[in-house]
């Protein structure tokens, strides 16, 4: 019967524009850091079989990372979107893509990327997880099945964790791990021929709307200014010992040396 | 006119994108000099699918639209223009006919392997004295019992020293008799089928573009694509399809070249700034983004005309025309950008400039595509 495995991604904004934000299709994509995560899950079901579920919160504009996931070989991408998810912060998110993954139950294994790339918090994994009440361990660069359970490494500085993981668990996976095949032509128009694409609400997660979005959310964003960088260039001049002495001296000057 | 695009054909875009930056960007420049075909790239593009992107999926291809095939082209182009050429005229001018012209039998031996990208493709019609002017081939194939006997010289044929599968362009039909021009396919291998010199181009480098002859090559009657004498309309048809591939690339070659502008717009600081914030060089950017863009609209255009089964030949002559051209002014300006540097090839768009420049020249030139769109004008 094989595993059941759930990829939670998001669709990012990677250029931000000046001024305000609209989430169009043409300016969002799969989060970099979420395709590992894909392709883990992917690998694990050539191993034991079964099928991968993706699921992303946004707007609609977020189907189209969704069937990038098809086009990756995920089996069938679920959206979950409604008016009252928006503004949600980490918690209220995890809240929703916990509602979500139970409506998936029976899982097995629940990925997610390490972070965005757009708002970087890393906070949705471990807040999904703790909801789901199932343990997580996040980084992860390798995973091998022992027998029923999976043994799972991450590196911490200097040090290599290896963990036996009972299922059903949550994984986030680092970045360079799992490296995705190139998506081919065929793999594209299948995909969309498929019609894997489902978009569940509020009411289809059973949530309610003060649980979600702006009233679900502890936490607001003030306020997001670009930071300026002062770096200037300045050329020093004259010959190469006058160079050094010059810079040696701004160097001390500075409080550098 | 709606040019927005489906969410199908923005995967198409990245998912080439991050292919072609990937594993085309690092040796684009390294190939172009070395004049080498890149097979290493070629084989993994044919596993995706690239090498038969219209065709219909029982021949082995991904069934894409029109417009899905002009924005592979414009991306592979952007980072080279070469390969951008191989994969084009493969699928227009090498697969396309097949599928159009073929019998079910010529489908399932040559399609196939085609759309797979296990064989490469080539259209063969100039020849020493004859390229516009397509009546005027001297190449003849001679039916002897079951068998054409095929003397051919071809030149500048793209893709000639790769190609398994060519579409030989020859006159048939009896002496003192009407001439017919008709096309036999030969393939590579068949005693007498000589490849000739690769050409010593100015750009495409990368493409193996190289003389083709046939001496009393004798290939079987069905390799006769369509019938005897339909030469000139494949010619035509293949030609239509084909030149949407170029201007594409011609798309392709402006992007990139503007990209690399923008870039070193950024980096080059003259009198104290970044020179893009000089008016000069800024106008010259604004140009070359506007006649970008101008271009890929005429391609899109006329790809959409393809999808829905309307006429397109003169809108796809029209962009052919106005997308090749551009790409010259805008290549031009961006080597202007460059300054010196532009002039050498340790910079990219040295390669792009060289680049563009025959596609003003092939498939059509110019002027040909001018006297195309002129009749197209009076409705003939």
């Amino acid at each position: 019967m094989g595993l059941h495995f759930v990829v939670c991604i998001k669709s990012v904004i990677m250029e931000p524009p000046e001024g305000d934000i609209v989430r169009s299709e043409e300016l969002l994509q799969l989060n970099p850091y979420d395709r590992p995560a894909v392709e883990a899950a992917l690998r694990l079901r050539e191993i034991r079989g079964g099928t991968v579920t993706t699921l992303s919160m946004g707007p609609e504009a977020g189907n189209a990372a969704l069937a990038e996931t098809l086009a990756m070989g995920a089996d069938r991408g679920i959206l979950l979107c409604d008016p009252a998810f928006k503004g949600s912060d980490t918690l209220a998110t995890s809240t929703i893509l916990a509602a979500g993954i139970r409506r998936l139950a029976p899982f097995d294994l629940i990925l997610f990327g390490t972070r965005t790339a757009d708002s970087d918090t890393g906070q949705v994994g471990p807040q999904t997880a703790v909801s789901l009440d199932i343990p997580m361990v996040t980084g992860v660069h390798s995973m091998e099945f022992m027998g029923a359970d999976l043994q799972v490494e991450r590196r911490m500085d200097e040090f290599i964790g290896k963990y036996l993981v009972t299922l059903p668990a949550a994984l986030s996976v680092s970045l360079r791990s799992f490296v995705p095949g190139d998506i081919g032509l065929e793999a594209i128009e299948a995909a969309f021929e498929k019609k894997a694409l489902e978009t569940w609400d509020l009411n289809d997660l059973g949530l309610s709307p003060e649980m979600t979005g702006d009233a679900g959310s502890p936490t607001r964003v003030i306020s997001m200014t670009k930071v300026k960088k002062d770096r200037t260039c300045e050329l020093l001049r004259g010959a190469p010992a006058e160079q050094a002495n010059e810079l040696v001296a701004r160097l001390k000057k500075s409080g550098m040396l | 006119m709606n040019t927005g695009l489906t969410r199908k054909q923005r995967l198409v875009r990245s998912s080439v994108r991050s292919f072609c930056e990937r594993e085309l960007r690092p040796i684009a420049g390294e190939i172009d000099q070395e004049a080498r075909f890149p097979w290493e790239v070629v084989e993994k593009m044919g596993r995706l699918g690239y090498f038969g992107i219209q065709a219909p999926k029982e021949f082995g291809g991904a069934g894409m639209d029109s417009l899905s095939y002009s924005i592979i082209i414009e991306e592979i182009s952007r980072v080279s223009a070469s390969v951008g050429l191989c994969v084009t005229v493969h699928n227009s001018v090498g697969l396309y006919p097949v599928l159009a012209f073929g019998s079910e039998d010529q489908k399932t031996r040559w399609a196939v392997p085609l759309a797979r990208g296990e064989k490469i493709g080539a259209f063969c019609l100039t020849e020493p004295n004859a390229g516009s002017d397509a009546r005027g081939i001297e190449s003849t194939a001679v039916l002897k019992g079951d068998q054409f006997v095929i003397n051919a010289n071809k030149v500048f044929v793209t893709n000639g020293g790769v190609a398994d599968i060519c579409l030989i362009f020859v006159k048939t039909g009896v002496p003192g008799g009407a001439v017919k021009v008709s096309v036999v396919v030969a393939e590579r291998g068949t005693p007498g089928f000589v490849v000739g010199d690769l050409e010593d181009l100015c750009g495409m480098r990368a493409n193996p573009v190289s003389s083709i002859r046939l001496y009393d090559c004798a290939v079987p009657e069905s390799n006769l694509l369509g019938r005897d004498g339909d030469g000139l309309k494949i010619g035509l048809a293949a030609l239509d399809a084909g030149r949407m591939g170029i201007a594409a690339q011609a798309v392709g070659i402006g992007q990139g070249a503007l990209e690399e502008s923008l870039r070193y717009g950024k980096q080059r600081r003259q009198f104290g700034v970044p020179i893009e914030k000089h008016q000069a060089i800024q106008m010259m950017l604004a140009d070359m983004a506007t006649q970008v863009d101008a271009s890929r609209l005429l391609v899109y255009r006329a790809a959409g005309l393809r999808d829905r089964g309307e006429p397109f030949s003169q809108a796809a002559a029209m962009a052919k025309l106005y997308a090749s051209e551009a790409s010259c002014r805008v290549t031009d300006m961006a080597v202007q950008i460059h300054g010196g540097y532009g002039y050498s090839k340790a910079y990219a768009v040295e390669r792009y400039y060289r680049d563009a420049r025959v596609t003003r020249i092939y498939e059509g030139t110019s002027e040909v595509h001018r006297m195309v769109i002129f009749r197209g004008l009076l409705g003939k």
